[in-house]
C-alpha cells in the first residue's frame, strides 16, 4: 500500500461519549466486523473495560475502506478516555496523523475534551470535531455546535453529526477521515525508524511489539535495534490486526503492526522507544513523546508473604504495556515485603490493583496513597518522599511542599456554590469561574492534589448529581505546614498507616481516623487502644472493646462436623487480615485512614 | 465400639421461627412411612452391640401419637441396653399427655428433655412456641409424679429487646421447677429460619455475655455444675449423651439427617425423605485422618468446662495432649490452662472460646 492511501486516526472524547460505540461503527462499515458478530464495544477486551464500561488499554486495528473506487487502509488507533490514561491518549496520538473529536449532543464539551484536544493539537493533528448521540431526544446539536466553534474555533461546516448508534453520518466521517486526514509523510528510502507505541506479553512469541513506521520498511528476518536500550534482535513473525492478528511479510513506511522477535526480556522493550534496523541504523531516534508523571503512589503488599515474588512478575508484566506504572521494592514493619507502586491518578490506581487481582489472582493490602512530597531539610538539601515513612526526622525538616493542582471543574451553574463549598474544604484557593453558557460554567482552584486523592471525586458526582466533570493539571509545589501522623494500636506503630497531614486539620483528621479503624478493626481478646499521634503527642484515641462473644452456643445434636465446618470457615476469614503485634487488621483498614468522614459502626 | 444411639423424629405440630433443624409438619401417612423406613435403617446398620446411651430427638418425638410412639418403641427394643443406660427423649409440654408419659416409663426411657425456651409469654411467642410457663409446672410436675427424676429444660435467651430482668426472671421460674438439668442456648438466627427471612438479627455481643454471665452465676450458686459452654446439671446428672459427643466418641444416628461416628468415619445422613425411603442414607461420608480425629478430640474435648484429660489422652490416641498444635503456647498466653492433670480453656475465655479452637482446625 503507498503511504497517500494510508491514514492513521485516533478517537478521542470524554468518557462515557461514545467513543467505542464510534469505533464499533466504523468497524463494522469496513467489513472488518459484521453486525452480526459485532459484540458491543469490540475493541475493549479486558474485562474490566467491558465491565467498567471504559477503555483502558489502547488497541489498534486495521481497516480496508474503498473511497470512489480507491482502496485506502485505515489504521484505527484507539485510546482511552479518562484523564488518568492520557499517558496513553499520548502514545496513540503520537502514532496517528488525525483525530476525531467526539462530544456528545446531550452533554456538550466536558473537562477531558478539552484535555484531550489540547493533548491532540500537541501533536499536530488534524482534528474532525463529531457530534455524537444525535439519535437522542435530549440532544442539543446547535448549543453544543455553538460550544465546538467557541471554544476552540472551528467552522460550522467541519462539524460532522452522527449517531453511532443508528449509524447515521457515518459515511460522511469515513470521507472526512479520507480528505482531510493527511497521509504519512515518511521516507521509505530512508533508514528504519519506527515509534514503540504500545507493546503486549505473549506466552508463545514472547514480547509483541506495536509500532507505527515512520522511515524506511520492516520485514522479517530484518536485524533490529531497540535504540534506547541497545538490544537487538531478529525480526521472527509480524502481523496487522483487523480485529484478527493477520501475518504479514513487511510493514512499510507509514503502517502500523506488530513484531515479534522472541523477545523474553519484557524490560528490553521501552514504549516510546525507537526501532531501527542495526546493519543500516538511522541517524537520530525520534523525540518519542512526553513521558507522564506518576503523581500518585501507594505501597502494595501480598496479604500471604510468599506471595511477593508472584506480585513481583505480575506487576512486571502490567509495566509492559503500562508505562506508566512504576514500582519499586518496598519494606513496612507492618505488613513486610511489597512494592513502591506510582499511578497517573487514581482511577489508574483501582484498575491497577484490580487486574492484579482477578489476572493474577493475587490478595493484596493497599496502603493509604501518598502524593510525592518536596521537603527542605535544615542542611539546604532537598528531598522528595513518595511515602510518610521516608520523611526525614522532624527536627532535620525546614519545610515541606506539597504538589498542587489547577482544577478545570465544569458544572452546570444550581451546583457552583455546593462545589466550590467542596474545594474549600479541601484547602482550596479560588482563582476563576468561567461561564461557557449561562448554563455552564469551569470553576477554577488550585487544591493540593493530597486532597483529591481519596474520595474527591466522588463527593463532585454527589454534589452535582453526577452532571460535574473534572480534570486537573499538577502545577508545581507550595510550602504547606505539614506533619506527619502516626497511628498506633495498641501501643505499637503501624507503618503503613502513617500519613502526612495538614497541621490545621490534623485533630479532626485524626478523631476520624481513630473512630474509622475503630470501626473496622474486629474486637480481639483484649482491649485495643487506637492512637492518633503527632511524634509523641497523642492526638486521638478510641478503644475496642473486647470480644464478648465468640462460640458456638449450640451443639447440633451430634453434627460435629458442621461445627467444624464453621470453625473452619472463621479461620480463612481471620487469614485474610493482618497480624500486627498481636492485632488482627482486615485489608479496609490500609485506607480508612485517608477518609474525612465517620464511618458509621 | 459404638454404645450411643441418636434418633431423629423429624415431625412437629408447629415449625418454631429458630429452628433450623430437618423437619416437617406432622403428617399421619408420613410418618407410618417413616417409622418404616427408619426400622429398615436400624436394621440395616445395627450390629448388635451393647447400647449405654439412648436419645430421641427431632423435631419434636412427642409430637408422634401414642400408637405412632408405641411402634416406636417396638422397633427401639432392638437395642441391647447396658444396665446402666440413659435413655432420653425429647418433649414439648403442649403434647405430652399422661398416657405418653406412661408409655415412655413402660418403655424404659429414663430421661426427659423439655423444649422450655422461654417462661414469658412475649419471648414465646417471639419464638413460634404455643405453650405457657403453666404448662410447663404443670407437666414437670406430672413426670416428676411418675417417677421420671432425671429432667432438662432449655432455655433460649440473647433475644430481641430481652433485658437482662428478663432472663432473671426466666431463670428464676426455671429454679422454681428443680430440674435436673438445664441446657442454654445464645440464639442463632441461622439460615432457612422464619427468624432469618423475617431481617431479624441477634443482639449485641455485649449484653449477650452479660446474659451468659448472669445465667452462669445464677445456676452455679444454686447447686448446678457448669460442665459444658451451654450446660448445666446437678452432681451425678451430665447429660451421658451428650457427653459422648464432646469425648469424641462412637455414636450411631439413625433417621433423617442424622449424623453417626463410627470407627474413622463421620456420616451425615439424607435431609431428603425420597432418597432415604429408597435407602439410601447418607449425603456425606467423612473419612477422617489420625490428624482429623485428634482436630475433633480438640475442638470437642474443650467444650467441656473441665478440659481434657491429658493422661487419658495419651492413653487412647498415644500422643501428648500439650504437644499438639500451639498448646503449648496457647497455655503460657493463659488461654488454656494446665492444672491436675486436665487441660481445659481458661474460664473466663469460654465464651470466646472459637478464637482458641480454631487453632486446632485446617492446615
Amino acid at each position: 500500500m503507498k503511504q497517500e492511501k494510508i491514514r492513521n486516526f485516533s478517537i478521542i472524547a470524554h468518557i462515557d461519549h461514545g467513543k467505542s460505540t464510534l469505533a464499533d461503527r466504523i468497524l463494522e462499515i469496513t467489513n472488518a466486523v459484521s453486525k452480526r458478530e459485532s459484540k458491543e464495544q469490540m475493541l475493549d477486551s479486558m474485562d474490566i473495560e467491558r465491565e467498567r464500561g471504559i477503555t483502558i488499554k489502547l488497541n489498534t486495528v486495521r481497516l480496508n475502506y474503498n473511497y470512489k473506487g480507491e482502496d485506502y487502509t485505515l489504521n484505527l488507533i484507539d485510546t482511552p478516555g479518562h484523564v488518568d490514561f492520557s499517558y496513553e491518549v499520548s502514545r496513540s496520538l503520537a502514532a496517528s496523523d488525525g483525530a476525531i473529536l467526539v462530544v456528545d449532543a446531550t452533554q456538550g464539551i466536558e473537562a477531558q475534551t478539552i484535555a484531550n484536544m489540547y493533548l491532540a493539537l500537541d501533536n499536530n493533528l488534524t482534528i474532525i470535531p463529531v457530534i455524537n448521540k444525535i439519535d437522542l431526544p435530549s440532544a442539543d446539536v446547535p448549543l453544543v455546535k455553538q460550544e465546538l466553534i467557541d471554544t476552540f474555533g472551528f467552522q460550522e461546516d467541519e462539524i460532522i453529526l452522527v449517531s453511532a448508534k443508528t449509524g447515521v453520518g457515518i459515511e460522511e466521517l469515513m470521507e472526512a477521515l479520507i480528505l482531510r486526514v493527511p497521509a504519512p509523510k515518511g521516507n521509505p528510502e530512508l533508514p528504519l525508524k519506527a515509534l514503540i507505541f504500545d507493546s503486549l506479553y505473549d506466552s508463545y512469541r514472547g514480547v509483541l511489539t506495536l509500532a507505527r513506521v515512520v522511515d524506511g520498511e520492516l520485514k522479517v528476518h530484518d536485524k533490529i535495534e531497540f535504540m534506547e536500550t541497545g538490544s537487538t534482535y531478529e525480526v521472527t513473525e509480524l502481523f496487522v490486526y483487523n480485529p484478527n492478528f493477520q501475518k504479514v511479510d513487511a510493514i512499510a513506511s507509514g503502517e502500523v503492526g506488530y513484531i515479534a522477535a522472541s523477545v523474553k526480556n519484557i524490560s528490553d522493550v521501552k514504549v516510546g522507544d525507537t526501532i531501527t534496523n542495526s546493519k543500516n541504523p538511522c541517524l537520530e531516534p525520534l523525540p518519542g513523546y512526553k513521558p507522564m508523571q506518576q503523581v500518585v503512589f501507594t505501597g502494595l503488599y501480598p496479604t500471604e508473604t510468599n506471595k511477593y515474588n508472584d506480585l513481583r512478575d505480575a506487576l512486571e508484566k502490567l509495566a509492559l504495556n503500562d508505562a506508566s506504572l512504576t514500582f519499586e521494592p518496598e519494606t513496612s514493619e507492618a505488613l513486610g515485603f511489597g512494592f513502591r507502586c506510582g499511578f497517573l491518578g487514581l482511577l489508574h490506581m483501582d484498575v491497577i490493583e484490580e487486574r492484579l487481582e482477578r489476572e493474577f489472582n493475587l490478595n493484596l493490602i493497599a496502603t493509604s496513597p501518598s502524593v510525592v512530597y518536596e521537603v527542605l531539610k535544615t542542611d539546604g538539601e532537598i528531598v522528595k518522599i513518595d511515602s510518610p515513612q521516608k520523611l526525614p526526622d522532624i527536627t532535620k525538616i525546614k519545610t515541606i511542599s506539597e504538589p498542587y493542582i489547577l482544577t478545570n471543574i465544569f458544572t452546570p451553574s444550581e451546583y457552583i456554590g455546593s462545589l466550590m463549598e467542596l474545594c474549600q474544604n479541601k484547602r482550596g484557593i479560588y482563582k476563576t469561574l468561567e461561564y461557557i453558557t449561562p448554563e455552564r460554567a469551569i470553576l477554577h482552584y488550585e487544591l493540593p492534589l493530597s486532597e483529591i486523592v481519596y474520595d474527591f471525586f466522588d463527593k463532585l458526582k454527589s454534589i452535582s448529581k453526577g452532571y460535574a466533570s473534572f480534570d486537573y493539571q499538577v502545577i508545581g509545589y507550595k510550602p504547606s505546614n505539614l506533619v506527619k501522623m502516626d497511628i498506633l494500636v495498641n501501643g505499637v506503630l503501624v507503618d503503613a498507616l502513617s500519613t502526612i497531614v495538614h497541621k490545621d486539620f490534623a485533630y479532626n483528621k485524626g478523631k476520624v481516623v481513630v473512630n474509622n479503624l475503630k470501626a473496622v478493626i474486629p474486637r480481639q481478646l483484649f482491649v485495643v487502644p487506637i492512637q492518633a499521634a503527632i511524634g509523641s503527642k497523642v492526638i486521638a484515641r478510641a478503644d475496642i472493646k473486647a470480644m464478648r462473644k465468640d462460640v458456638l452456643a449450640k451443639c447440633y445434636g451430634g453434627d460435629v462436623s458442621r461445627k467444624k465446618k464453621l470453625l473452619e470457615k472463621q479461620k480463612e476469614g481471620k487469614k485474610r487480615m493482618k497480624q500486627i503485634g498481636n492485632v488482627e487488621i482486615p485489608q479496609e483498614a490500609f485506607l480508612t485512614v485517608l477518609s474525612d468522614e465517620e464511618i458509621n459502626d | 465400639m459404638t454404645s450411643s444411639v441418636y434418633i431423629h423424629i423429624p415431625f412437629c405440630s408447629h415449625i418454631c421461627t429458630y429452628c433450623a433443624f430437618t423437619k416437617f409438619y406432622y403428617d399421619k401417612n408420613m410418618t407410618s412411612d417413616y417409622l418404616n423406613s427408619l426400622e429398615k435403617e436400624i436394621k440395616t446398620r445395627y450390629q448388635g452391640e451393647i447400647i449405654k446411651t439412648l436419645y430421641i430427638g427431632g423435631g419434636t418425638p412427642s409430637s408422634l401419637d401414642i400408637l405412632e410412639l408405641e411402634r416406636l418403641f417396638q422397633i427401639i427394643k432392638i437395642f441391647k441396653l447396658d444396665k446402666d443406660y440413659e435413655f432420653t427423649i425429647e418433649v414439648n409440654p403442649e403434647n405430652l399427655t399422661l398416657e405418653k408419659i406412661k408409655l415412655f416409663k413402660d418403655n424404659k426411657v429414663n430421661r426427659i428433655s423439655m423444649g422450655l425456651e422461654a417462661t414469658n409469654e412475649k419471648f414465646l411467642n417471639y419464638l413460634g412456641r404455643h405453650h405457657d410457663f403453666n404448662l410447663v409446672k404443670e407437666k414437670i410436675a406430672l413426670l416428676k409424679k411418675y417417677g421420671f427424676n432425671n429432667i432438662n429444660v432449655d432455655l433460649i435467651y440473647a433475644l430481641k429487646d430481652e433485658t437482662l430482668d428478663d432472663v432473671k426472671l426466666d431463670l428464676e421460674n426455671i429454679l422454681s421447677l428443680n430440674v435436673s438439668h438445664i441446657s442454654t442456648y445464645s440464639l442463632m438466627i441461622e439460615d432457612n429460619t422464619i427468624l432469618k427471612i423475617k431481617g431479624e438479627n441477634e443482639i449485641n455481643e455485649d449484653l449477650d455475655y452479660l446474659m451468659y454471665e448472669l445465667i452462669s452465676n445464677t445456676l452455679k450458686s444454686h447447686g448446678y455444675v457448669h460442665y459444658e459452654v451451654s450446660n448445666f446439671a446437678k452432681v451425678g446428672f451430665e447429660s451421658k449423651h451428650n457427653l459422648v459427643y464432646w469425648n469424641n466418641e462412637e455414636y450411631y444416628g439413625f433417621g433423617l439427617s442424622a449424623a453417626s461416628f463410627i470407627g474413622n468415619t463421620r456420616i451425615t445422613n439424607t435431609n431428603n425423605l425420597n432418597k432415604y425411603k429408597l435407602g439410601n442414607y447418607f449425603r456425606e461420608i467423612e473419612e477422617l485422618s489420625y490428624k482429623d480425629i485428634l482436630s475433633y478430640a480438640l475442638i470437642l474435648g474443650f467444650r467441656k468446662i473441665k478440659g481434657i484429660n491429658k493422661k487419658e489422652f495419651f492413653n487412647r490416641y498415644q500422643v501428648e495432649l500439650d504437644s499438639l498444635y500451639n498448646i503449648k503456647e496457647l497455655i503460657k498466653d493463659k488461654k488454656l490452662i494446665d492444672k491436675d492433670g486436665n487441660i481445659f480453656v481458661s474460664y473466663d475465655k469460654i465464651y470466646v472460646e472459637n478464637n482458641i479452637l480454631i487453632n486446632f482446625v485446617g492446615e
